[in-house]
């Protein structure tokens, strides 16, 4: 019997040979799923080396919410989970499982790895990190900041409430949760929340909707001035991919003096934008920020912003 | 004399026709196939009403117990008084609760509930009651399933068949539903079954029953609207010839009599059985079409990103088939289709040929009362590509995942039990004389064995989260997840969190349920399912504990109750195989 004859006559054997590597398969995948005890192993691998300007990442993404519960809150801070970017952090810690990598820090300097069981735990390094001066998210609130809402009436207070968080419901989408802690203006607050943004991840920053016809102006009282003034911002997921709205403008002044401004577009997404402030380094003072659109705006407006 | 003329008087008897030993044994071959192709289905809803009570409810199955027991109502109204039932002001409260849907299967569900539930107390679960028509409409079709693979290929072709078709995790996930899906598949193939038994008998009978079928199934799910596609062209192809000579030569033009008699019965059974139609029917037929052809977009992802509304991916369909139809599967599919379309496509070539030589085409159909295969196949491939190609459709909605195309599933099937048998016949044949005698039929168990334990491990493996299970041949439900794919839709996987909430939550704890229904929600605790003392909250600010069903759209839910709680650290994580399905947030005390 020649070769061709051979393969040929047992060509079949493949179809069961299939069936069986996927039975093979099966049993491997489901007996691979990482256990309790590595996950708690590598926390407080973690743990004993975190700062405060380290970020901790979990890869593949979908593991995240694993990581967040084993990690825990003292770990995982909405600062890290819900961060603008990573680029405000000096190391990171990459936890991953099936070899997977986190596509933001693709470009961080790798300095260490340790394992744990079916975790592997990567430290990184920031290339190009700044430390930040100030951040205007961790402002919010009554003591340093003031907001009110300027129209062809006049300037008009917004006051600071304290109530209860609006959030949810049993159909999606249900648009952005309202916080409890805001600023209250007519037709309009001024609070931190979490954005869903068009990529479906989660970004703390200030909501700041917009209202028509009428400008929002939020003072940071004293915030320390750097070289940059680093920020993204971004709306509610639904209404950016739809590219509902109008386009949002959003203006930075210090000492009198606009330091730049930034106009969102409908439909972009969570975008960065960086304003040169250097002969302003080094002093401290007032931040006024600007919120304003033509025609209706965005409702679901949200921005974030730091000094470095 | 008396005794003459007596005799003479009695009735002439109908001489009992002397059946030969092939009709005899072809006689007992049906009755076993019958006996095998219900047994196999009976075996599957016995497994699936064992697993019933794992399996949390889903969305629209809260919607359907609650328009089932509003319909079971309208039938106690018809047992005990029937002139009042049937006044439109009777029907109309009753019957307009999810009209977007016509009424056989909630029907059944109500009727399920009333005697099997409630009269006779068969099933301790309302649900399961309600369920329990699903179920049965799965076991016809894997008993159609079999009787087809039987009788157009071997025995053996439809044992695959069969278990190709009841060992996909999808199929097994929605054939415990008391929704549509799985009932629209048995009745699309048992429809397809009667109207190629028409073809191949002939005669009223045969015809009318066709027409029947279809009726119902236009009553079960308006996926029955596509059928046409499916019979017509095929029609054409067998008798295209015969209906062109005939209309040359008398002006008319003959169609085949099932045809006939599905235009002319299906709507009226489809109206008949349907109470709702029965006032303002034009305009409510309208409102019926409507709903569907305009049928809103839903999120769902695909590939790490949410579509949300048209254009759907193309590659939608073929890859989620890749994805969660076992791989075996669909290896079998392949050597039966290729086999069972090279020969098509031959006698295609031959038809044509003869065409252009005007001689008499090979398309000629066997003798009557037997199926020519080709012609069968032909069936099969139209059966399968109809409800698949609407999802090559930009404009078709891609929301419900595969059980929107779950019709095509017994067909690819039958092709893969035609693959099983091609496969055991060439076993069988590089094993000739090592293997014979009593040893012989080891062949085909070895075969069947290799090919369909990694579909039975995989299928039973992937319940209570048939939707988040993916082939192992994509990496398993982890594999699905890393390619971004759908983990869940429909908020049925609550029920999974019984147990922690039995272990964790104090006496009267509130729940956010998140993407759960309150219908749904409502009976899981009423019969048990849950703990009874916990109470279900609309928002995450009124709950003790906030679940998030993981889907990409719904990330908001989770980011809305870090918020709330001001962070982020869920106390608990559901998963399968490794992989979220719920987060728990527990607010702090």
């Amino acid at each position: 019997m020649t070769l061709a004859v051979a393969l040929k006559r047992w060509a079949f054997a493949l179809v069961p040979l299939v069936g069986l590597v996927e039975l093979a398969l099966h049993w491997k995948q489901t007996r691979d799923v990482v256990p309790d005890a590595d996950w708690l192993a590598a926390r407080e691998g973690v743990k004993a080396e975190l700062h405060d300007r380290d970020l901790v990442v979990f890869a593949p993404e979908w593991s995240d919410p694993l990581g967040r519960r084993f990690f825990g809150a003292d770990i995982m801070t909405l600062g890290r989970a819900a961060r603008p970017d990573a680029t405000r952090f000096e190391r990171a810690f990459e936890v991953s499982m099936r070899g997977a990598h986190s596509a933001e820090l693709s470009r961080w300097k790798k300095v260490a790895e340790h394992r744990y069981g079916a975790l592997t735990v990567t430290t990184l390094e920031n290339p190009s990190f700044v430390p930040l001066k100030d951040d205007l998210v961790a402002q919010i609130g009554a003591k340093v900041v003031r907001v009110s809402r300027v129209d062809a009436a006049g300037e008009t207070p917004c006051p600071w409430q304290h109530g209860v968080t609006q959030s949810g419901s049993t159909y999606v989408p249900q648009g952005p949760a309202v916080p409890g802690d805001k600023f209250v203006c007519q037709g309009s607050y001024v609070g931190v929340g979490v954005l869903h943004d068009l990529d479906h991840r989660p970004r703390q920053c200030i909501f700041a909707g917009t209202i028509p016809g009428a400008t929002l102006r939020i003072r940071f009282a004293d915030v320390a001035y750097g070289a940059v003034l680093h920020g993204h911002d971004g709306v509610q997921w639904v209404t950016d991919r739809t590219k509902a709205g109008d386009s949002v403008h959003i203006s930075f002044k210090a000492m009198g003096q606009e330091i730049g401004h930034h106009t969102h577009k409908p439909g972009t997404g969570w975008v960065g934008f960086e304003l040169p402030m250097r002969e302003l380094s080094g002093q401290h003072g007032e931040l006024v920020v600007e919120v304003s659109a033509r025609g209706q705006g965005q409702k679901q407006f949200c921005f974030e912003a730091d000094t470095r | 004399m008396s005794d003459a003329k007596d005799k003479k008087a009695e009735p002439a008897k109908t001489p009992e026709p002397t059946l030969t030993p092939e009709q005899l044994a072809a006689r007992r071959r049906e009755r076993e196939d019958h006996a095998l192709g219900l047994g196999l289905g009976g075996v599957y809803v016995g497994w699936l009403l064992a697993t019933a009570r794992s399996l949390g409810f889903c969305r629209d199955e809260g919607f359907y117990f609650s328009a089932a027991s509003s319909y079971a109502q309208w039938f106690e109204l018809l047992f005990s008084s029937p002139g009042k039932a049937m006044q439109r002001a009777a029907i109309d409260p009753i019957w307009s609760a999810n009209h977007e849907h016509p009424s056989l299967m909630k029907s059944l569900f109500a009727l399920s509930y009333m005697f099997l539930g409630q009269k006779w107390k068969v099933f301790d679960d309302a649900s399961t009651a309600y369920r329990f028509p699903s179920m049965l409409m799965m076991g016809m079709a894997i008993y159609v399933t079999y009787l087809f693979g039987a009788r157009a290929y071997s025995r053996r072709a439809g044992v695959g068949a069969a278990l190709a078709l009841a060992l996909m995790p999808r199929v097994f996930y929605h054939a415990h539903l008391a929704c549509f899906d799985v009932p629209i598949m048995a009745m699309w193939t048992a429809c397809i079954y009667s109207y190629w038994r028409a073809e191949a008998k002939g005669g009223l009978g045969a015809a009318v029953l066709a027409g029947v079928m279809y009726g119902l199934t236009l009553e079960t799910k308006h996926n029955a609207w596509m059928l046409p596609a499916v019979f017509v062209p095929h029609a054409l192809l067998v008798h295209g010839r015969a209906i062109s000579r005939h209309a040359s030569r008398t002006g008319r033009i003959p169609i085949p009599a099932s045809l006939v008699m599905m235009v002319a019965i299906g709507p009226a059974v489809f109206v008949a059985l349907w109470p709702w139609l029965w006032n303002d029917t034009l305009p409510r037929v309208q409102e019926y079409v409507n709903f569907h052809v305009n049928h809103e977009y839903y999120n769902i992802e695909f590939l790490g990103q949410t579509y949300f509304g048209p254009p759907s991916p193309k590659s939608y369909m073929p890859v989620m088939i890749a994805a969660t139809v076992p791989t075996v599967t669909l290896v079998l599919f392949a050597v039966g289709f290729v086999g069972r379309a090279t020969a098509l496509a031959k006698r295609g070539v031959a038809a044509a040929m003869a065409f252009f030589e005007r001689a008499v085409p090979s398309w000629a159909k066997a003798e009557p009362g037997t199926h020519d295969r080709l012609q069968t196949d032909a069936l099969f491939m139209l059966s399968l590509a109809v409800p698949l190609s609407v999802f090559l459709l930009p404009r078709t909605p891609i929301f419900g995942g595969t059980k929107h195309w779950i019709t095509a599933y017994p067909f690819i099937a039958l092709f893969a039990g035609r693959g099983v048998d091609v496969v055991v016949t060439a076993a069988e044949r590089a094993l000739a004389g090592k293997l014979e005698g009593a040893r012989r039929p080891l062949v085909a168990v070895a075969v069947f064995a290799a090919c369909f334990l990694a579909p039975l491990d995989v299928t039973a493996h992937s319940h209570p989260f048939g939707l988040s299970a993916y082939v192992p041949f994509v990496g398993g439900t982890a594999g699905g997840a890393d390619l971004g794919l759908n983990r869940q839709f429909w908020g049925f996987t609550t029920q999974s969190l019984a147990a922690y909430f039995q272990d964790e939550a104090p006496p009267g704890a509130r729940v956010y349920i998140m993407d759960t229904s309150w219908p749904a929600w409502n009976r899981m605790v009423s019969e048990g399912r849950l703990r009874p003392d916990l109470r279900g909250v609309g928002s995450p600010s009124e709950a003790d504990y906030a679940i998030v069903h993981h889907e990409q759209h719904m990330n908001e839910v989770d980011y809305n109750i870090w918020v709330e709680l001001g962070r982020p650290a869920p106390h608990y994580v559901l998963t399968h195989d490794g992989v979220p399905i719920i987060s728990v947030y527990k607010r702090a005390r």
